[in-house]
């Protein structure tokens, strides 16, 4: 029973005045200084000076350095050089701390020169050692690098003077290039020291002032950089952001200048918003994905994997998923790759009776099977929603399955899925050879799919082991031998983004989509 | 005081011990391996097993087990695998930010709570209780990854009056400082503010229906004394032991709160080590939640002992 609740009413009038007291109280702290104000008004002048502000989900991992790795896309080539980088629709070296080179008539003997005058950003001079220290940094067996497989195949490195570097390989490779495009140019006398975060000395247009392991880095200008009176900005502020969304507000609010890998639909929302653009890599080297293990007994049928792929409407993952970047696609290859076949790039359109028809053929009608996806990676969880009601529209009973990144990596690795798995790949974009020497889904000596077969590294090696770019007489076979095989059942090609502000200019990137800010600055 | 503290502390190293183990081995069932996500995409097997035998990850479990163990002991918990750095550096770094998110949530769930619970204990209008409960319902059940979003969106986006993430300068430069820690503050401590007003309001009807209340009336004691000298203390005990439990809750969601405002505390942290599977980073952060849990019901109960001389007499 109540018995004093009347008698203790508040003074209304004296707490609402508190209230009005502490809300002004509030009013006049927050006229102190903005930190939204000063955050957006640091950059200075906009042509030369100013600092870039970088958002990105996830933090570097430097041990991966010498890999293509997408959280290092953001220092790869700001804090270190390469021998050469690729034009990016004829894959023509350019020039980078390699000034020129030439290769012998049988393939197997590569000369560098090298650039003079180049320095580290502690001030020592850049040499031939350097370039035969960074190869021997990727040969080393705890150093991971998708072209190991071209390093593993240097026979003796000669360093006739500082500034020339001759590789003899044991064999004749097409993709030995792409080696040089890959492989930074490091410090080797501190490369324990770079692939634990410690120690970035590099020769690029910024070195790093600090990194704090989880959280991100700041950049200062190179001053002593070899491209005369570049880098035009001050330095480069990188924040580790790991929601997508938040990363899109960063940009929105003004926090940052350039937002890396937007998940597909927060970044399609930039696309006709003013004062912001949506630049989308030309090297479009990513590829979506979905495996089979081929050691299951119902996908060791090829029809059935040819059904599965016939039954997925591509269209509808890049329209739906994708927020319209990216185009459907039933080969690994860019349109810059020496095997990209326009005839054959929309072989498996979306036929679901054609589906059906395979599917019956190979007894598996309503089967099971289970779909594998990261869960963690936006895209995939739209993909899956998509392939399980396509699978089910062509008569197979497909459960999804979400994993952990980590958990799905190591499934991967070790040929862990019992059905098939949901993903992306790259690499080809550049040289075939490297797609089917390196990349995990493809690699013919071991992949994902567990696709054992003799006549696929046979093939493989054909494409790998020759003197200059693989015929289209040997590139056709491999792309009838993989629509025909489907052990990978390639969907959208697609690319990786770049949110930015207007005052952003002079972004450009390299062919393994790495962030070139040589002539990047802000405009006023 | 001290000899029940001390009384406290041999269970206390226990739960420590049987929690290390639990979590040792735990994270060793589940599926992923911390070389492999060191090594990246497209790595051979040689160079992940090459990474496992740099990290001592080939050694029998118990061993590293026990590494793991002296490596705190001896307070030189090692390196993290992923990260890199020193994990006490690591942690020391994320705790101070995380304590700083979390002590600003709890001044603000504190003042709201109390406030509103205060208000819904006292006040009779109908009108005003739909009001106040409405917002403690509000503040319950919206999850933080709704209203921080929200109010990024207001504050961050449209407005632009507050920094939509980061940390800022922190306590170094405050006038700054605040303003990037006001959102996430508010945003971590709507649940617990929500919270400890239903629980203030609850006990303070309970303790208005007593009869030493009505004996202070009939001795003609003043509102106001009546209310902060006597209603309010005893109307607070149940509410610093869901005090307790909810620091711990406030912890918990600091996981979300910093990924939403990129806020580099233990959240972001852990989130970070458990997704790379970085094994010691992972035990040792989960061995400090446990030992905050400890330590947060310790103070709980001794400050109910000093504030209710009946349960100072139970313990004794």
């Amino acid at each position: 029973m109540r018995r004093t609740h009347g008698r203790l009413r508040l003074r209304s009038k004296r707490s609402i005045a508190l209230i009005a007291l502490g809300a002004a109280a509030s009013l006049a702290l927050s006229g102190c200084v903005s930190a939204v104000q000063q955050s957006g008004s640091s950059n200075g002048d906009p042509v030369k000076g100013g600092t870039l502000h970088i958002v990105q989900a996830a933090d570097i991992q430097p041990a991966t350095l010498f890999s293509q790795n997408n959280p290092n896309f953001s220092v790869s080539r700001t804090v270190f050089n390469y021998l050469v980088d690729y034009d990016h629709k004829t894959l023509k070296p350019q020039p980078e701390l390699a000034t020129s080179w030439k290769q012998s008539a049988d393939g197997r003997t590569l000369t560098f020169e090298l650039r003079k005058g180049v320095t580290y950003h502690d001030g020592r001079a850049f040499t031939a050692a350097d370039v035969v220290g960074s190869l021997k940094a990727v040969q080393r067996p705890d150093v991971a690098s998708q072209v190991k497989s071209i390093a593993a195949q240097i026979d003796t490195m000669e360093t006739p003077n500082d500034h020339e570097v001759t590789i003899h390989f044991k064999i004749a490779m097409s993709n030995v290039m792409d080696l040089f495009l890959m492989m930074p140019i490091i410090d080797p006398a501190h490369l324990d020291e770079l692939l634990t975060g410690k120690d970035f000395n590099g020769t690029g247009p910024f070195k790093v002032e600090k990194y704090s392991p989880g959280q991100g880095l700041t950049l200062v200008k190179n001053t002593a950089y070899w491209k005369k009176g570049q880098p035009y900005l001050a330095g480069v502020d990188i924040q580790v952001v790991r929601d997508s969304q938040s990363m899109l507000s960063s940009l929105k609010a003004g926090q940052s200048d350039l937002a890396l890998d937007l998940a597909p639909l927060d970044a399609s929302t930039l696309k006709d918003a003013p004062g912001y653009q949506l630049v989308l890599s030309d090297a479009n080297d990513s590829v979506q994905y979905i495996g089979s293990n081929v050691t299951v007994p119902l996908l060791s049928d090829k029809r059935v994997r040819q059904a599965i792929s016939y039954a997925i409407d591509r269209n509808r993952i890049v329209t739906q998923v994708d927020g319209g970047v990216g185009t459907p696609t039933s080969l690994p290859w860019a349109q810059s790759s020496p095997a990209y076949d326009k005839a054959l790039v929309n072989h498996f359109s979306r036929d679901i009776d054609k589906s059906k028809q395979l599917l019956s053929e190979a007894g598996a009608t309503g089967q099971s099977v289970n779909v594998y996806y990261d869960s963690g990676f936006a895209p995939n969880v739209g993909i899956a929603e998509i392939v399980q009601f396509d699978l089910t529209a062509a008569g197979l009973k497909p459960s999804l399955v979400p994993l952990q990144a980590s958990d799905f990596l190591d499934k991967l690795r070790n040929g862990g899925f019992d059905g098939m798995f949901l993903t992306g790949h790259g690499f080809g974009q550049l040289n075939p050879a490297t797609l089917l020497k390196g990349a995990f889904p493809f690699n013919a000596d071991k992949n994902a799919s567990s696709f054992n077969s003799p006549d696929y590294k046979a093939l493989a090696n054909e494409v790998w082991q020759t003197n200059g770019v693989p015929s289209d007489a040997t590139l056709s076979k491999v792309n009838n031998f993989l629509l025909d095989q489907q052990f990978v059942s390639d969907l959208v090609l697609t690319t990786h983004t770049y949110g930015i502000t207007s005052k952003l200019k002079g972004l450009s990137e390299t062919m393994l989509d790495y962030v070139d800010l040589d002539s990047a600055y802000l405009q006023k | 005081m001290v000899r029940y503290v001390l009384r406290r502390l041999p269970s206390a190293i226990v739960v420590l011990l049987i929690a290390s183990v639990v979590i040792f081995f735990i994270l060793r069932l589940a599926p992923g391996d911390p070389a492999a996500s060191l090594a990246g995409p497209d790595a051979s097997e040689a160079t992940i097993q090459a990474i496992r035998h740099k990290l001592g990850l080939d050694e029998p479990l118990v061993t590293q087990y026990v590494i793991w163990l002296r490596g705190i002991v001896t307070g030189n918990p090692g390196d993290s695998y992923i990260l890199h750095a020193p994990i006490a550096q690591l942690v020391g770094e994320s705790l101070l930010n995380t304590v700083e998110l979390a002590l600003g949530a709890l001044v603000l769930a504190l003042l709201g709570g109390s406030l509103i619970g205060y208000l819904l204990g006292v006040v009779r209008a109908r009108w005003a209780q739909t009001l106040l409960s409405g917002l403690t319902s509000l503040g319950i059940a919206v999850p933080t990854y709704v209203s921080g979003v929200l109010l990024i969106l207001v504050f961050g986006v449209t407005w632009r009056v507050l920094p939509p993430g980061g940390i800022g300068p922190g306590f170094s430069d405050f006038a700054l400082g605040w303003q990037y820690l006001l959102m996430p503050a508010i945003v971590l401590s709507l649940p617990t503010g929500a919270t400890i007003a239903r629980f203030l309001a609850s006990s303070m009807r309970q303790t208005l229906d007593q009869d030493f209340i009505q004996t202070g009336i009939a001795k003609g004691l003043r509102r106001r004394r009546l209310m902060l000298g006597h209603v309010v203390p005893n109307s607070l005990p149940p509410v610093l032991t869901i005090l307790g439990i909810q620091i711990g809750q406030l912890l918990g969601g600091a996981i979300i709160v910093e990924t939403i405002f990129a806020w580099p505390g233990v959240g972001q942290l852990l989130l970070q080590a458990v997704t790379g599977r970085d094994y010691l980073l992972t035990q040792d952060l989960l061995l400090i939640a446990v030992l905050v849990f400890i330590v947060v019901q310790l103070v709980t109960d001794i400050i109910d002992a000093a504030l209710d001389p009946r349960i100072r007499l139970e313990r004794a």
